[in-house]
């Protein structure tokens, strides 16, 4: 990861904090006068350093961890806006990224019931007696990340 | 990495898909292991973690043995 690498991964995670979502291989190709296919490589490199993660056989960014651009079960309010995580980790990520209060509405994944989340100065205010369970060791959650 | 309301439906979830049962860790403590480990995404200077950085933090943490382990 080159230091051009790392400017097109913050430009992204900015991009996403100011609009919501992530910005595409021509919008970023815009916002550095540089051409579409370049911008595509990064983002190829960055997915294969994990540092964001495209939809399978695209330049679409499907997650800049914590946050998800696919639906999901997990519907997070932080920093004046509603987000999607990704699991229960990345979804109590979100307001930890940003710094921020927030609330999280999901569902248990045996039921569907609904559970209710919040954090507030970094602490978990509601939802202290819900549970995350992770299925995968540590060594493998790249193996294939949206299972995990 | 799911939500579950109770030990319970933890039980009846593995059962129903057939999943060997992984590592339970209750809210509190993954909002503790999300606000050190995401914190820092939006930094301007950010580069990626060292994994034996990540691997402090899972162990600051108390999420130590070898399913948190982070290399083979």
């Amino acid at each position: 990861m080159d230091a051009f690498d790392l400017d097109v991964r913050r430009h992204v995670y900015f991009s996403v904090v100011a609009n919501g979502r992530p910005p595409t291989t021509a919008e970023t190709g815009v916002a550095f006068g540089t051409g579409e296919p370049e911008v595509a490589d990064t983002y190829r490199r960055l997915h294969d350093a994990h540092a964001l993660v495209l939809f399978p056989n695209t330049v679409e960014i499907w997650m800049a961890n914590p946050f998800c651009f696919n639906p999901t079960p997990h519907r997070v309010r932080a920093g004046g806006r509603a987000w999607t995580g990704t699991c229960c980790w990345d979804s109590l990520g979100i307001p930890g990224a940003l710094h921020s209060d927030g609330d999280i509405e999901t569902e248990c994944a045996c039921c569907a019931e609904r559970l209710e989340l919040s954090v507030r100065g970094g602490v978990l205010v509601e939802g202290a007696d819900v549970l995350c369970h992770i299925l995968v060791p540590a060594r493998r959650w790249w193996d294939d990340i949206g299972f995990t | 990495m799911v939500f579950l309301r109770s030990e319970e439906h933890l039980a009846r979830w593995l059962g129903a898909n057939g999943f060997e049962p992984g590592a339970t860790v209750c809210a509190p403590k993954m909002n503790e292991l999300a606000l050190e480990w995401w914190g820092t995404r939006l930094d301007a200077g950010w580069r990626p973690r060292p994994v034996v950085e990540s691997q402090a933090i899972l162990d600051r943490l108390g999420l130590v043995g070898e399913f948190w382990s982070l290399q083979a």
